[in-house]
């Protein structure tokens, strides 16, 4: 099942066959550059650490993306973050935590900037605007603190409220 | 999406969750099971299965199931669970849905590696951030991280001193291996000033993810890290054992012995890293919070703590929170100037000032002492001064009335050059760099000098432009008519002047009146002027850039930056402008009098240019959104006021209140919500201007010079009198204490304690003269005895504008002779210290006009009419904050 012309091959980690298109898969800085370093793709790519429902859901991602502008890597720290999602990958997003989670892994593994900056929004905006024990609520947090540390920690804190 | 369907209370979910969590590993992708902490033995297990897809511990208490339903797919078992539940009776459906429930939710900081929950957090501001850190323990270590809350200070577009947090960790770094200390001096540290490592995967297909993966600072948590992140890129289950490990490691690297407790190890996080953390782990710190200790001993700075003092330090700066100090200590009044002080600097420990006495001082901020006895050499005031400690540069340059410039050796106080005359009247203002001095004058002109010896090839040397405006000594040679082969030999020849260090190199003319202020940045001169005017000049060739114009009077005080010009002016008000476009972008009304001087800190994060930019663009689409669909919005505030709306230019972006458009730079001029404008006037007061929430500047304090310096010699007193006066102490009492220890200690000082001066009416020091010994000052001082600004250099029409006459509404005889200073002190000071608007009151003189100020992150300092140099301290006392102020630098 070796690649041809502009399709790839992905196989993830359970083993499944999935084809994709090079200029999808080069949303991947980690598939592009060693495509780059391969020159012409002759064999089967695995993907040793996504499994194929997480695969395909970083496949569809891509596709939509494919003619995103390249991710500028120095701006980062440069900006003050939004935390603004657009409507597409908020869609995209509203899935299970495990599968929210493995993607945000998969586009680490995979280095792909947009789909990681899209993920880690949407955990922050889990977090936000929620109090401890909501937070603890949403994620299935175990509460560790005694309440003793849990005031004392309240107390700390207040330098921070809004001036 | 996140649905929070657990509503079981903590404990019994905990149990159901067990049980669920062991069947789920089959049920469920297999992913699903790792990221729950059932208990600690369970855990554990978990971590060192090597093989993920069929793990199945069964532990007692969990029913172990048939081995056929481990052959089938996916699909295949969830439709058999579905099949096996619909037997069930819809009670129990809803108990197991119930059981199942928390399976949906799972903790990030378990399921994901550090550098990516440090991705997540990074989109959080710190008060989400502080809320979310009382999730857990293992959420709060990992919230406390250091490259976050430095990211979070340095996004708040506070600044920091990265030498001096280097070398405090150098010094507080135990390190055993003299190898590790050389690498850490050799090379910078990787936890700061460096961009984030953006490299998530390394580029070879091949290579462990591991290395790459790793922010460099993390490498210093030992090996056990690395051997985590490894676990998480070779199988299914990535993080089922980092949050374990990365416990264990914390906790290696924690200073605090005494963090072992029942629950520590259970949650196997640690924290100690600040005085934020738990009370379990902060009973005793050995060392500071503003270090954390790594396993290796080396000491690292603690961003969160820091990040902590800074917004306590800015909360006291918002809420007007300070201690006052004076110059020189109130024990020592013999070493206080003789006049008024027109001219201060600071930097680090030293404060230079330039007085009417005509002397020059350098102080040393920790003790508030003379550190040489007074620099003597001009023959009247000393107007200006700029001055550099550091060795290699070691100067300070005054400037004066008497029209000279004198180089002095800052270290020794010796005077190593004297410009004599520099211009043709006093001589205002002066700024220098490594090349060159730039001075300003009532002459009207703006003079270049250079530092160092120049031939005509060397890059400092001027071009010459030619067109108006600027002219150069006959000395100066148009480097670009002559081929350079010509001039090399010319100047081997000696044809060709080789300038020696403090030439004049060009004179810039184009004011039409005093040029009151000038800077100095790279190679680009501002300048302000009695004719109302800022200019922009060319350093390299003296040629004028632009005119920026907006000031009713003339300019007393002049800031800039490459994005803006911020003055103030005899009009009252603060002015700020957009530097590329000129407009003006924003006017502050607040102060009563003249503003003489103004520093301004717009807190910038980085990478603000695109940000204002884009602010700057919004603003300009809204007015012509505006303009089109017919709203009353006009440029300029004459069309409106007519149309009866008083434009609100203080930074507001109402389409109404635009007064230019193509501006680079927002309403307001932009920058952080920290943002400061310092501006002292003639008023007697000093404002700090904050941002309000809508990004429109307002007065924050007003501080009133007169308070400063009464509560400055009581604050000093109290600890001059070693405790013996206790603050508890009932009011009368601790007056009387403070006036025996005064008297005790010989020390000629005027004020009592602050608001407590009435009645106590002390005659002044017979050292202050009561009378200007120096006749020559009249010269200076009759126009305007007040100031070394001519007001006719200010103000176009002066017998009308007179700030005191119009003030006082009388044409006041200007006592030359008089020292305004002792004679207002005298006169009225002393009587009514809670009175402070001295020049409210009719006819009294004003007594504490601002000259000149300066701030830095942690204080004030400024110089005025009074003798007295007096400062705000706004670490107030603290502990925590001072310690923390010596790594802070301005906005």
């Amino acid at each position: 099942m070796a690649a041809s012309g502009n399709l790839l091959t992905f196989v993830s980690a359970d083993n499944v066959h999935i084809e994709v298109e090079r200029d999808v898969a080069e949303r991947s800085l980690l598939i592009k550059n060693m495509l780059e370093d391969l020159g012409e793709a002759t064999e089967d790519i695995p993907i040793p650490n996504v499994n194929e429902p997480v695969l395909r859901k970083v496949i569809e991602w891509c596709r939509h993306h494919k003619n995103d502008p390249p991710a500028s890597t120095e701006d980062e720290d440069s900006r003050r973050k939004t935390t603004d999602i657009d409507e597409w990958d908020q869609k995209f997003t509203q899935v299970d935590q495990e599968m929210l989670f493995e993607i945000i892994l998969a586009a680490n593994y995979l280095d792909i900037k947009g789909l990681l900056d899209v993920g880690c929004k949407t955990v922050a905006n889990m977090i936000k605007g929620k109090s401890p024990e909501e937070i603890r609520k949403t994620f299935n947090i175990q509460n560790d603190f005694t309440p003793e540390e849990e005031d004392q920690i309240r107390r700390e804190n207040e330098w921070a409220e809004d001036r | 999406m996140a649905r929070d369907t657990a509503q079981t209370p903590t404990i019994p979910r905990l149990r159901l969750l067990q049980g669920a969590a062991s069947y789920s590993s089959d049920f469920t992708a297999p992913s699903l099971s790792a990221p729950f902490k059932l208990d600690e033995g369970y855990s554990d297990e978990t971590k060192s299965q090597p093989d993920k897809e069929l793990l199945n511990p069964s532990p007692d208490d969990v029913m172990p199931l048939p081995d056929w339903v481990h052959t089938y797919g996916e699909a295949e078992r969830a439709e058999l669970a579905y099949n096996l539940l619909r037997t069930l009776r819809a009670s129990t459906v809803a108990s197991v849905v119930e059981r199942l429930a928390p399976l949906l939710h799972m903790d990030p900081v378990l399921k994901l590696p550090p550098e990516i929950t440090s991705e997540i957090f990074s989109y959080l501001d710190p008060q989400t951030l502080l809320t979310a850190s009382l999730a857990s323990r293992a959420w709060r270590s990992r919230i406390f991280d250091s490259r976050l809350w430095r990211d979070l200070y340095i996004g708040e577009g506070w600044r920091v001193d990265i030498d001096a947090v280097r070398t405090y960790e150098q010094e507080h770094s135990g390190l055993s291996s003299p190898q590790l200390r050389k690498s850490r001096l050799r090379y910078t540290d990787p936890d700061l000033g460096e961009p984030k490592q953006k490299k998530r995967v390394p580029p070879s297909w091949l290579d462990s993810r591991a290395t790459g993966s790793l922010d460099n600072n993390e490498a210093v948590r030992g090996n056990g890290l690395q051997a985590a992140v490894e676990a998480d890129t070779e199988g299914n289950h990535p993080m089922s054992d980092v949050s374990n490990d990365r416990g264990t490691l914390l906790s290696a690297g924690q200073q605090s012995p005494t963090s072992s407790t029942r629950r520590e190890s259970q949650s196997g996080s640690g924290h100690s890293k600040s005085n934020m953390q738990p009370p379990s782990t902060t009973s005793r710190r050995p060392m500071s919070s503003l270090l954390i200790r790594m396993p290796n001993g080396a000491a690292k700075i603690n961003w969160p703590h820091l990040y902590q003092q800074r917004r306590r330090l800015e909360d006291n700066w918002a809420k007007g929170r300070f201690t006052n100090f004076q110059l020189p200590h109130p024990c020592h009044m013999e070493e206080a100037h003789q006049e008024c002080v027109y001219a201060i600097q600071f930097t680090g420990k030293w404060l230079v000032s330039g007085s009417r006495d005509k002397t020059v001082r350098v102080w040393d901020l920790d003790t508030k002492r003379l550190w040489h006895p007074p620099l003597q050499g001009h023959s009247k005031s000393v107007l200006c001064l700029q001055f550099d400690p550091r060795p290699s540069e070691d100067i300070i340059v005054s400037g004066s009335s008497d029209k000279n410039v004198i180089i002095w050796r800052f270290s020794t106080g010796e005077k190593l050059h004297e410009i004599a005359p520099a211009h043709d009247d006093s001589v205002l203002n002066l700024r220098f760099d490594e090349r060159y001095i730039v001075t300003c004058s009532k002459d009207k002109l703006i003079k270049v000098w250079n530092r160092q010896q120049l031939s005509p090839a060397d890059k400092d040397y001027p071009s010459v432009f030619q067109g108006s405006g600027v002219s150069y000594p006959s000395y100066i040679v148009d480097t670009s008519e002559i081929p350079s082969p010509i001039l090399e030999a010319e100047i081997a020849k000696n044809h060709i002047r080789t300038l020696a260090p403090y030439s004049l190199l060009m004179i810039l003319d184009g004011h039409t009146a005093a040029v009151n202020a000038i800077q100095l940045n790279e190679d680009e001169i501002v300048s302000a002027s009695g004719d109302r005017l800022i200019k922009v000049w060319n350093l390299r060739n003296g040629s004028c850039r632009k005119t920026v114009i907006g000031h009713e009077k003339g300019i007393a005080c002049v800031q800039f930056d490459s994005k803006r010009i911020i003055s103030g002016s005899n009009d009252d008000t603060v002015r700020i402008f957009d530097h590329a476009s000129g407009a003006e972008v924003a006017c502050l009304h607040g102060h009563a009098n003249l503003v003489r001087t103004v520093q301004a800190g717009f807190g910038d994060p980085p990478g603000a240019e695109e940000t204002l930019r884009l602010e700057a663009l919004a603003v300009d689409n809204d007015f012509r959104d505006a303009q089109r669909s017919g709203t009353n919005v006009d440029l300029g505030p004459s069309a409106l006021r007519r149309a009866g709306y008083q434009q609100n230019t203080n930074g507001s972006r109402n389409p109404r209140d635009i007064k230019a458009l193509g501006a680079k730079i927002p309403p307001g001029g932009g920058g952080s919500q920290w943002g400061r404008i310092v501006s002292g006037s003639y008023d007697e007061t000093i404002i700090i201007w904050k941002k309000d929430n809508e990004g429109r500047w307002v007065v924050g304090q007003k501080l009133r010079q007169a308070e400063a310096a009464a509560n400055a010699s009581y604050s000093n007193l109290d600890a001059a009198a070693q405790n013996t006066i206790a603050r508890s102490k009932a009011f009368a009492q601790q007056a009387q204490q403070i006036q025996a220890a005064a008297a005790a200690a010989q020390q000629g000082q005027t004020q009592g304690p602050a608001g407590h001066g009435q009645g106590q009416q002390q005659p002044l020091p017979p050292r202050w003269p009561t009378t200007n010994p120096n006749p020559t000052e009249q010269q200076q001082g009759g126009a305007w005895p007040q100031g070394p600004v001519n007001p006719s250099s200010l103000i176009t029409n002066h017998h009308i504008q007179n700030p005191i006459n119009a003030h006082q509404g009388a044409n006041r005889p200007h006592p030359p002779i008089m020292n305004p200073v002792l004679a207002a002190a005298a006169a009225t000071h002393h009587h009514h210290p809670r009175l402070n608007r001295m020049a409210a009151v009719p006819g009294q003189p004003p007594t504490s006009r601002i000259f000149k100020l300066q701030f830095d992150a942690q204080k004030i300092i400024c110089a005025s009419q009074d003798p007295r140099i007096v400062g705000w301290d706004f670490a107030a006392d603290d502990e925590d904050l001072r310690e923390a102020c010596q790594f802070f630098t301005g906005l």
